[in-house]
C-alpha cells in the first residue's frame, strides 16, 4: 500500500535509487579511507580546539581577570557565545521533531545531521556557563543535591537555573532521540563489516535486527520524543531568553523576547544546517540525497524565521516610542547610534536584509548564494546577541556607571576553540556515522524517489487517465 | 538457551512482502517474526501487532517528573529553607514552571527510552542473532520457526515462500 | 454531494440568532451607562473577534499554499469562505470608527481629546493612537487584507475549470499571491491588533500582545473549522472527510492551545518576574477584579484541550471534538472578552467620575507612580466587591450578543460556501486530501 503522492511534488530522491544503492551511497563514507579535505579539515579545527583548550586553562588558572569583563559589563563575548550556540543547536530538534510532526518528508535527507549537529552545538554552549563562573572546580554547586551546607539548594527561582535544567534536558533529549534513529542504521553498518569495525558497530547498534515488533515500537517512540521535543526546544531557547526578559534593563525586559528568540534561533541553527550540508552533499557525493529541494525548503524557512525575527525587531522599536518610556526609548537609540552602532548595523544587514533574496525562487536553488547566505545569517545572529548583552550593559540606567568592553585574545581564543569542537566533533561523525538516515530515505523512496514523483509521475498519470478514457 | 531452527525467505520488495504475510495470516501460518530495512507501512494490523504502549508509559513517566519538581521545589522553598528572592512569596509557582516543565519532559524521555530498549531486548554491546545480513540492506524477510518440526510442515512453508515469490529460502540456527 | 445550499430551517435558526443578538443588543443600549459602555464594549468585542478569524483563516490558507500542503485541501473551500468574511468585518469597525469620530462612544481614553491634553503619556502616544489612524488600520488595511482574501478565491474558483494535472494557476499564480499576503497580513495585524484592543488599556504595553491575539483568533478559527465540518457532515456533506482529517485538525487545536499557553505564560510571567507597575497594573486588575475569568481562561483554554486531546482516540471521534471546539471557541471568546472589558470599564469610571484628572494608570511622574498605584488600587478596591454587569462575567446580554454575531458569522459563510463546489476537483493537491491516512 504505497501512498498517494501528487504529481506536483518534486522528488526527493534523485538519480532513480533503489533500496540496496541508498545502502551503498551513504554507508560509502564512512567505509572508505578520509579524503584529504576530511583531513585537511580535521587538522584545521582540532588546531581550534587545541587552542581554544589552551585559552580555557589559560582562564581557569589566572582567572576571569584574564577576560575584559567588567562594571557594568558581565557579561560579554562569553554569554553571547552561550547563546549563539544553543540557538544554533535548535534546528537539529526542529528538523527532527516538529519537521516530523508536520510530515515533512524531506528532513529524512538532513536530519541525522541536523541533529548530530545540536549535540555538538549544545555542548560548545554548556561550556560558558561552566567556565565563567571562575571557580569550575565547584561548579557542580549548580545541582541541586543534599548536601552538607545546609543542605543548601539552589534558586530555582532563578533563570540562571532554569537554564541548567533546560539545557541538561535538551542535550539528554535530542541524544537520545538522534540515538534511537541511529540504531537501525548502524546496524546496516554492521552488517556490511567486518572484524574490528564490526565489532565496533555491533555495540553501537544494540543488538538490532529490523523486526517488525521492534519497528512499531520505534515509531511509536519517534512519534513521542518528537511531540516531547517540540515544546522542548521552545522552552529551551525561551529560558535563555527569560535570562535577560525577567531582569528590569530597558531593552532586556520585553515580553517579546520568548518567541522572537526561538524564532531567532530557528533562523541560526537552520542556516548552520546549510553550510554544513552544502559543503557535506558535495564532499560524500550525497546530491541525491540532499537535493536543491532540500536546500529550498530551508531556505523558506530561513525566510520565514528572518522576517519573524524582523518583526519582533521593529515590534520592539515600535512599542520602545509607543511605551512612552524614555530609559526604553534610549536603550534602542543607543543600539542604532551609540558606540556598538556598527553591531547593529551588521545584525540588521545580516538578519533583515539579506534573507530577503530568498523571496526569489532561483535564489533559493542557488548553492553559492545558499552558502553565503547561512554565514550572513550566522554573522548576523552572533551580533544580535552582541547587541542585546554588552551594548545594553554598556549603557544602561546610571550614566556613571557607563564604561565599555571589547574582548581579550582569552576569549576570542575560547570562541575559535568551540568552533573547533563543533567542526572536530562533526568531522569525527561524518567518518563513524551515516549522515543521512538511511531507514528514513528507504521508507520513503517509494513516495518521494524521482522514478516516483514528479515530472515522472504526471505523465504516467496522464497516460493512465486517457487509457482510462479510451479504454470505455 | 536452546538452538532455534529457522526457514526463512527474502523478498526484494516490501509490496510483496506486504502480499506474502497476507498470504500467511489467511493460511495461518505462525510467523515467528518478519524484518526489514525500514518500518513498512501496513504491516503492523495485518501482522494483527498490538498496539504498543510506550506512549502510555511515557505520560505515566511525565507525571512522575511533574510531582518530583512541583512538589520538591514547593518543600525547599516553604519548608526546608524559605528565602525571600526579589520580593516575591515563598511560593512564587510561575517561577517553578519552567523546571517542572523541563522535568516532566526529561523524566518521560528517559524512562520512555530505557522501557524501549528493555522490552525491545536491545541494549549497549546486545548481541542478537541476524538471520542474513542483508535485511539491513534491502531485503525484507518473513521467518518461521521449524525447529523439532515435522518435514510436511517444512514443505508447507516452503510451498508458501514458492507462491509468495521469495527470492531466496534459507535455514539457519540460532 | 459536492454542492451546498442553505435550506429554509437553517436560515430560520440563523435569523432568530441575528435577531436575538439585535435585540440583546437594543436592550444592552437602554440598560446601559451614559456611555453606553457595555453595547460598544460588546459590539467592540464581537467584531474583533470574529474579523480577526476570518483574518486568520485567510492567513493559514495562505501558509499552506507555501507549505506546499495536501492533506487539507478537500475541505479549504471553508477557509475561503471564512476569509470573505472580513467584508463584514470593514463594515463592523467602521461603526467603530465613525463612533470614533463623533464620540459615540469611549472605548479608547486617547480618542477623548480632553484626557489626552492633560496626560503626558496619552499625548506621547497620540502620533499612532488618533482617529486617523484608527481609521486607516481598521478600513483600508483590513481593504487589503479583504482584497488579498478575493484574490485567493478567484484563483481556486479559477482552478476548478483546469485539465487535470495542470498546475500552472497553483505554481505561478497562487503562490504568488500567498507569498505576499503572508508578510503583509504579519506586519499589519500587529499594528491592527494594538489600535484595536492593546490602546483600550492606552497606558499599559506588551511587545508580545499581537502575538498573543493571533494565536487565539488562530485556535478559534480552527475549532469554528471542526465544527463546520461535524455540521455539513451531518447534512450529508464532506463525505470524504474523515476522522484522519479530524485527527490532524485535532492536532492543531492540541498544538496551538499548548502555544497559546505558553504565549499567555510568557506574557504573564515575565511581567509578574518584573514587578514593574505600569506593567503589573494590567493582570493585578484582571486578578483582582475578574478572577473566576482570568482562572477560566487558563482552565478552559490550556487545561481541557491538553488532557482531552492527547490521546489519538478522542481527536478521531467527531462527538468529543465538537465538545471539546465549542468549549474553546467560547474559551478564547472569553479571552478576548477579559482583553477589552477591564480597560473599557476603567476608562468610562475614569471619564465619568474623575473628569479631567489625568489617568490613575502609570502616570507621568515616575517616582509617584507608586503611589498612584496604591491609591488607584485603593479606589479600585471599593469596586472590587461590586459586580458590574457584562464586565466582571459575561452576561446573558454578552451571550445573547455572541449568538447573533456568531449566526451573522456562520451565515455569511454558508453564503459563501453556495458559491462553489465544496470540494475544489482540480486542486493539485485533491488526491493526497482524498486518500489521507494519520497513522
Amino acid at each position: 500500500m504505497s501512498a498517494v503522492v501528487s504529481p506536483i511534488r518534486e522528488p526527493l530522491i534523485t538519480g532513480h535509487k533503489d533500496y540496496h544503492q541508498i545502502t551503498e551511497d551513504i554507508c560509502a563514507p564512512s567505509e572508505r579511507t578520509p579524503s584529504v579535505a576530511w583531513v585537511v579539515a580535521f587538522l584545521v579545527a582540532v588546531s581550534l580546539l587545541s587552542f581554544g583548550i589552551f585559552c580555557i586553562l589559560w582562564t581557569i588558572w589566572f582567572g576571569i581577570g584574564t577576560w575584559n569583563l567588567n562594571r557594568t559589563i558581565g557579561w560579554g563575548w562569553d554569554i553571547t557565545n552561550f547563546v549563539w550556540w544553543i540557538g544554533i543547536g535548535h534546528a537539529g530538534t526542529l528538523i527532527s521533531a516538529i519537521l516530523l510532526l508536520f510530515r515533512q518528508k524531506w528532513r529524512t535527507g538532513v536530519n541525522r545531521a541536523a541533529e548530530a549537529m545540536t549535540i555538538f552545538a549544545v555542548l560548545c554552549a554548556a561550556l560558558f556557563p561552566g567556565i565563567h563562573v571562575g571557580r569550575i572546580w565547584v561548579v557542580f554547586y549548580f545541582f541541586p543535591y543534599p548536601n552538607t551546607r545546609g543542605p543548601l539548594w539552589v534558586n530555582f527561582n532563578s533563570p540562571l537555573l532554569w537554564d541548567l535544567f533546560a539545557i541538561s534536558t535538551y542535550f539528554t533529549v535530542s541524544l537520545l532521540f538522534w540515538y534511537t534513529g541511529l540504531v537501525p542504521d548502524f546496524a546496516t553498518l554492521r552488517d556490511r563489516a567486518s572484524g574490528m569495525r564490526k565489532k565496533f558497530y555491533n555495540y553501537l547498534s544494540f543488538g538490532w535486527t529490523g523486526a517488525a515488533k521492534h519497528w512499531q515500537r520505534f515509531e511509536s517512540l519517534s512519534l513521542v520524543l518528537a511531540g516531547l521535543a517540540t515544546p522542548l526546544v521552545l522552552s529551551v531557547h525561551t529560558i535563555v531568553s527569560f535570562d535577560f526578559a525577567t531582569s528590569v534593563i530597558p531593552g532586556w525586559h520585553t515580553t517579546i523576547f520568548p518567541p522572537y528568540f526561538v524564532a531567532g534561533a530557528i533562523f541560526s541553527g537552520f542556516a548552520m544546517v546549510l553550510t554544513l550540508m552544502v559543503i557535506t552533499r558535495k564532499i560524500l557525493k550525497l546530491e541525491d540525497y540532499i537535493t536543491i529541494e532540500h536546500i529550498d525548503s530551508m531556505n523558506k524557512v530561513i525566510l520565514l524565521t528572518g522576517t519573524i525575527v524582523g518583526v519582533a525587531y521593529l515590534t520592539e522599536l515600535f512599542i520602545a516610542w509607543y511605551s512612552g518610556y524614555i530609559y526604553e526609548q534610549f536603550a534602542f537609540l543607543n543600539r542604532v547610534q551609540g558606540i556598538y552602532w556598527w553591531a547593529y548595523i551588521g545584525m540588521m544587514s545580516c538578519n533583515v536584509l539579506s534573507p530577503q533574496i530568498f523571496w526569489s525562487s532561483k535564489m533559493r536553488r542557488n548553492i553559492t548564494v545558499t552558502f553565503l547566505m547561512s554565514i550572513f545569517v550566522n554573522i548576523g545572529m552572533w551580533f544580535e546577541r552582541f547587541v542585546i548583552i554588552p551594548t545594553t550593559l554598556a549603557r544602561d540606567y546610571l550614566p556613571s556607571s557607563w564604561s565599555y568592553y571589547s574582548p581579550t585574545w582569552v576569549e576570542i581564543g575560547i570562541f575559535l576553540g568551540t568552533l573547533g569542537i563543533f567542526f572536530t566533533l562533526y568531522l569525527i561523525f561524518t567518518r563513524v556515522a551515516p549522515v543521512v538516515a538511511i531507514a528514513e530515505v528507504k521508507a520513503i523512496l517509494k513516495s518521494a524517489g524521482d522514478q516516483y514523483t514528479g515530472e515522472a509521475m504526471k505523465k504516467s498519470h496522464a497516460a493512465h487517465d486517457s487509457h482510462l478514457e479510451h479504454g470505455h | 538457551m536452546k538452538n532455534k531452527e529457522v526457514l526463512f525467505g527474502l523478498y526484494d520488495d516490501e509490496e510483496v512482502l506486504l502480499t506474502a504475510v497476507k498470504n500467511a495470516r489467511t493460511a495461518h501460518l505462525d510467523i515467528m517474526d518478519v524484518y526489514s530495512p525500514f518500518p513498512v507501512h501496513g504491516l503492523d494490523p495485518i501482522l494483527g501487532l498490538s498496539e504498543s504502549r510506550i506512549h502510555q508509559a511515557g505520560f505515566v513517566f511525565g507525571l512522575i517528573g511533574t510531582l518530583t519538581a512541583f512538589l520538591f521545589m514547593t518543600w525547599v522553598f516553604t519548608r526546608d529553607w524559605p528565602i525571600i528572592f526579589g520580593g516575591k512569596p515563598y511560593w512564587s509557582v510561575p517561577a517553578f514552571i519552567p523546571i517542572i516543565f523541563e522535568l516532566t519532559v526529561l523524566f518521560a524521555s528517559i524512562g520512555m527510552v530505557v522501557t524501549y530498549y528493555a522490552v525491545n531486548g536491545q541494549g549497549p554491546g546486545v548481541s542478537n542473532p541476524v538471520l542474513d545480513d542483508r535485511i539491513t540492506d534491502d531485503k525484507f524477510c518473513v521467518a518461521f520457526d521449524v525447529t523439532d518440526t515435522a518435514v510436511d510442515r517444512v514443505d508447507v512453508y516452503q510451498q508458501f515462500f514458492r507462491e509468495t515469490g521469495a527470492s531466496e529460502v534459507k535455514t539457519k540456527t540460532i | 454531494m459536492n454542492q451546498f445550499t442553505l435550506v429554509g430551517r437553517e436560515r430560520t435558526i440563523l435569523f432568530s440568532f441575528m435577531i436575538l443578538g439585535l435585540v440583546c443588543m437594543g436592550i444592552t443600549f437602554i440598560v446601559d451607562d451614559e456611555f453606553h459602555s457595555r453595547f460598544w464594549s460588546n459590539f467592540l468585542h464581537n467584531s474583533v473577534f470574529f474579523t480577526g478569524i476570518a483574518f486568520l483563516a485567510l492567513m493559514f490558507l495562505c501558509a499552506n499554499v507555501i507549505a506546499l500542503s495536501g492533506w487539507h485541501v478537500v475541505f479549504k473551500r471553508l477557509w475561503e469562505a471564512y476569509a470573505q468574511f472580513l467584508l463584514v468585518g470593514i463594515i463592523l469597525m467602521t461603526v467603530v470608527v465613525i463612533g470614533v469620530w463623533f464620540h459615540a462612544h469611549h472605548l479608547y481614553h486617547w480618542a477623548d481629546a480632553e484626557s489626552v491634553a492633560n496626560d503626558e503619556i496619552l499625548e506621547g502616544k497620540s502620533g499612532f493612537l488618533n482617529p486617523v489612524m484608527y481609521t486607516i488600520f481598521s478600513i483600508i488595511v483590513v481593504g487589503v487584507w479583504y482584497f488579498f482574501a478575493t484574490k485567493m478565491r478567484a484563483l481556486s474558483i479559477e482552478e476548478d475549470g483546469v485539465a487535470k494535472y495542470d498546475f500552472s494557476i497553483h505554481k505561478k499564480k497562487m503562490k504568488t499571491w500567498a507569498s505576499w499576503f503572508l508578510p503583509i497580513g504579519g506586519f499589519t495585524s500587529a499594528a491592527v491588533i494594538w489600535q484595536w484592543i492593546m490602546s483600550i488599556d492606552a497606558h499599559w504595553y506588551s511587545t508580545l500582545f499581537a502575538w498573543y491575539c493571533t494565536i487565539s483568533w488562530f485556535v478559534s478559527m480552527l475549532c469554528i473549522t471542526v465544527l463546520t465540518l461535524i455540521y455539513l457532515k451531518s447534512r450529508g456533506f464532506y463525505e470524504q472527510v474523515d476522522a484522519n482529517h479530524f485527527h490532524d485538525l485535532g492536532k492543531y487545536v492540541f498544538g496551538f492551545s499548548v502555544f497559546w499557553t505558553y504565549l499567555w505564560f510568557s506574557q504573564y510571567m515575565l511581567i509578574w518576574y518584573g514587578n514593574i507597575g505600569e506593567e503589573t497594573i494590567y493582570f493585578h486588575q484582571r486578578l483582582e477584579q475578574y478572577p473566576v475569568l482570568f482562572y477560566g481562561n487558563l482552565i478552559v483554554n490550556f487545561v481541557l484541550p491538553f488532557f482531552v486531546l492527547l490521546r489519538n482516540d478522542t481527536k478521531r471521534k467527531m462527538g468529543v471534538m465538537a465538545v471539546i471546539c465549542s468549549i474553546v471557541l467560547f474559551g478564547h471568546w472569553v479571552d478576548y472578552f477579559l482583553m477589552i472589558k477591564p480597560g473599557v470599564l476603567h476608562t468610562a469610571h475614569e471619564l465619568l467620575g474623575h473628569g479631567g484628572h489625568s489617568a490613575l494608570m502609570g502616570a507621568a511622574e515616575a517616582i509617584p507612580v507608586g503611589h498612584q498605584v496604591a491609591a488607584d488600587a485603593q479606589a479600585h478596591a471599593e469596586h472590587a466587591s461590586n459586580f458590574v454587569s457584562g464586565f466582571s462575567l459575561p452576561g446573558l446580554l454578552e451571550v445573547g450578543t455572541f449568538l447573533g454575531f456568531a449566526a451573522l458569522f456562520v451565515f455569511f459563510f454558508m453564503r459563501q460556501l453556495e458559491q462553489a463546489p465544496l470540494v475544489p476537483e482540480r486542486d493539485p493537491y485533491i488526491d493526497e486530501s482524498l486518500h489521507h491516512h494519520v497513522v
